[in-house]
């Protein structure tokens, strides 16, 4: 670098207007630190301690020993990465399929594109009083339609068993946000370069070839955010299942989230050191993941091109 | 212009008045009081009133008053306290023995206890202190329809409580002619399953050892134990439950009941009153329903057929960290009296822990229900307290999940939820 350059690059770096600089960052730094950091550290040592209206006693690592023993909180783990795992795969590809039928103006897109994203504008407290009532074992529509197509046999407490409850939430969670999903997908379709499209119409690739070997691989990065978005969004997943089953029957469908407000809330308890303790592994649990896909993602990324 | 004498007294007048209201505003204690039963209008109207009638007795104090829903008041008091931004009265129940573990609440000691039952005063001490108002008491009842009961010519024998084969022959019958059983629903309660669980369980063990069970002193899998749970099992199997038993709720247990689409029984707390006296249109029974109160059934190879649950519902208590201990004294002292008692099972229809005597009651429906009432309960030994008021942490938390919810709706076996309850301890 010429040695003018680098003296006028100090000069520039000396004179930054740190004093205003400082006053524009600092409110939100004041909102991050009280907000943000401090809850989150503040989680971290409560969960070293018995956290008690009047009194905090440490408590090493006592919390955590029991939590490695604590079966309904594994069961809980295992609830949410079932559906942390299974519900973005769901939702992203139906999304995908979606948005290339609108993408393809099949009749009546315009009514279908409405139709399909309303569901996400609707409360999970909404959608679950809706889906309590869909999957009602007497007059919910899902079991009037079996009997009506004579397999009243296969007609069920969708929410009461504990082998289809947790199946029963993965699809109402894929039902009320494919259609996010779709319009996301759909937008990344319509921003695709026309003369790449172009071009591969004059090497005579055909629908499927295109979807293939053009579209998707432009569309990765916005499939794997969508991916990445949901599967953060299933692991924090609470709202649904507190209106619809609060965890019931026997756990199959406690997340992790359901728990910790369980213990934090509802058990006969002031303590939050345990609660603490579940909120603070299952944060790091829940980073190292994002972390790990994103990794992932980027070595993927770093192969193709 | 005003005079300079005019001025004088137009300024002494100001400032008598202001001064005046000051010593007013000095004078005025205000109480805060937080309470469940948003929408339980009996309660609330006689809870409501009770207030007016203090506040108009001691003119020095006024009651602020807040009502929720438990839920909700609850998650609130948990953080009020916590905060020690909680109010000066609030709702609470005996079970919450983490608010007295915690040094939360005042000492009642010096409340009127001689208005009170005695075992209801047991059922909020604590290391040898009282700390709760108990207004609401319950038992478990099981309500039938008598109309129907006789229309599939069934007879409720003179003790109110039918044997075992009776009973199930009673399910079969109503199972036959298309009619549930008995409407009941776990959909957004913890306990209401379990009731058939502990009162079969109250009556094979008998009172000791059935508190021996709920202390996990006595095993689970106890032969006994077993037994009633295979013998439930085998009701459940016939068809007891509605098949929506899972996620009915409670207040659609009581339309499912007395309503739509009908159900023989209803096993219930005899709060049953508070949702089913109200008129039709705000899901009351049906006018002159036919209701009938009989005993839950005797369970084979039981030792005390007589011996049931009774509860303290809906209960005051005053915050141990008010400024006004004295008036939130007097205010309880309000409550503890004869004509309290009575005026509560007149307008509330549900038994009280305030001493009274359903015999003068005045008005006609209560005083038939209590007729009922006191006829399943005469010769009644009481276990104090359903489990998940005497259970905490984790047998607790499995017992709602085991046995109020999967082992009475079948999708667990008696070998399975016997290993789970063990399990907890």
């Amino acid at each position: 670098m010429p040695a003018g350059h680098q003296q006028t690059s100090q000069a520039g770096v000396l004179s930054r207007p740190w004093g205003t600089i400082g006053v524009f960052l600092l409110p939100s730094l004041i909102i991050y630190a009280a907000f943000t950091a401090y809850p989150a550290l503040r989680t971290i040592w409560n969960s070293f301690h018995r956290v008690l209206p009047r009194a905090d006693e440490a408590v090493g690592l006592a919390n955590y020993a029991e939590l490695m023993r604590d079966d309904i909180f594994w069961r809980s783990v295992r609830n949410t990465i079932t559906w942390a795992c299974t519900s973005p795969l769901i939702e992203v590809s139906l999304a995908l399929l979606l948005a290339l039928a609108l993408y393809a103006k099949v009749p009546g897109a315009r009514f279908f594109r409405i139709a399909w994203f309303t569901p996400v504008l609707m409360s999970y407290v909404v959608v679950g009083i809706l889906w309590l009532w869909i999957y009602n074992f007497d007059w919910g529509p899902v079991n009037v339609a079996l009997r009506a197509l004579g397999l009243g046999s296969w007609a069920k407490a969708w929410l009461g068993d504990p082998k289809t409850a947790l199946p029963s939430l993965i699809f109402v969670t894929s039902w009320m946000w494919v259609g996010f999903n779709m319009v996301v997908l759909l937008a990344a379709l319509h921003s695709l370069p026309r003369e790449v499209l172009e071009a591969a119409e004059l090497d005579n690739c055909g629908w499927g070839g295109k979807l293939a070997y053009v579209i998707l691989p432009l569309l990765r990065a916005t499939l794997l955010n969508l991916v990445v978005l949901s599967f953060i969004g299933k692991m924090k997943i609470f709202d649904l299942v507190w209106i619809t089953t609060k965890g019931n029957p026997l756990w199959a469908t406690e997340t992790v989230s359901t728990y910790v407000y369980k213990r934090a809330f509802e058990w006969t308890t002031f303590d939050l050191g345990y609660p603490s303790t579940i909120a603070a592994l299952w944060f790091v649990i829940v980073l190292a993941a994002v972390l790990t896909l994103t990794w992932i993602f980027r070595l993927r990324e770093k192969l193709e091109y | 212009m005003p005079s300079n004498k005019s001025l004088t007294l137009i300024t002494t007048a100001a400032m008598a008045a202001l001064l005046a209201g000051r010593a007013e505003a000095q004078q005025l204690k205000e109480l805060t009081f937080w309470s469940h039963w948003a929408a339980e209008m009996p309660k609330r109207t006689f809870v409501e009133e009770a207030i007016k009638q203090f506040e108009a007795k001691n003119p020095g104090i006024k009651i602020k008053q807040t009502w929720y829903e438990k839920t909700a008041l609850y998650a609130g008091l948990k953080t009020a306290l916590r905060a020690g931004q909680a109010p000066d009265i609030f709702y609470a129940e005996p079970d919450q023995v983490e608010y007295m573990e915690n040094g939360f609440l005042l000492d009642l000691s010096d409340l009127n206890w001689s208005a009170v039952e005695p075992w209801a005063k047991e059922a909020w001490s604590y290391k040898g202190k009282p700390y709760g108002l108990p207004l609401e008491a319950w038992t478990v009842e099981l309500y039938y329809n008598k109309k129907t009961m006789a229309e599939l010519g069934i007879a409720i024998p003179d003790n109110l409580q039918l044997a075992p084969d009776a009973f199930l022959d009673m399910i079969k019958k109503a199972k036959a002619k298309g009619i549930t059983p008995m409407a009941l629903g776990v959909g957004d309660r913890p306990y209401p399953g379990a009731h058939l669980v502990h009162e079969a369980l109250i009556k094979k063990l008998g009172i000791d050892d059935y508190g021996s069970l709920m202390r996990g002193k006595l095993a689970w899998s106890d032969p006994r134990v077993v037994d009633t749970l295979k013998w439930l099992a085998g009701l459940t199997e016939a068809g007891l439950l509605p098949t929506t038993f899972t996620t009915l709720k409670l207040a659609e247990a009581h339309i499912y009941f007395h309503t739509n689409p009908g159900a023989l029984t209803f096993l219930n707390g005899s709060w049953y009153t508070s949702r089913a006296f109200n008129p039709p249109d705000k899901g009351g029974q049906p006018k002159d329903f036919p209701l009938g109160i009989m005993k839950f059934p005797s369970v084979p190879g039981a030792v005390c057929n007589e011996c049931r649950s009774i509860a303290i519902g809906g209960s005051y208590v005053g915050n141990a960290a008010t400024k006004h201990a004295k008036e939130v004294m007097a205010f309880f002292n309000s409550f503890a009296s004869f004509e309290m008692g009575n005026r509560w099972l007149d307008n509330v229809q549900v038994q009280t822990g305030i001493k009274s005597d359903p015999a003068k009651l005045t008005g006609p429906q209560a005083a038939d229900y209590f007729k009922m009432i006191a006829a399943t309960n005469a010769g009644a030994k009481y276990y104090f307290g359903i489990p998940i008021q005497v259970m905490t942490g984790k047998p607790k938390e499995v017992f709602i999940q085991v046995m109020n919810n999967a082992f009475p709706a079948g999708t667990i076996s008696v070998e399975d939820a016997v290993k789970q309850m063990t399990a907890a301890y």
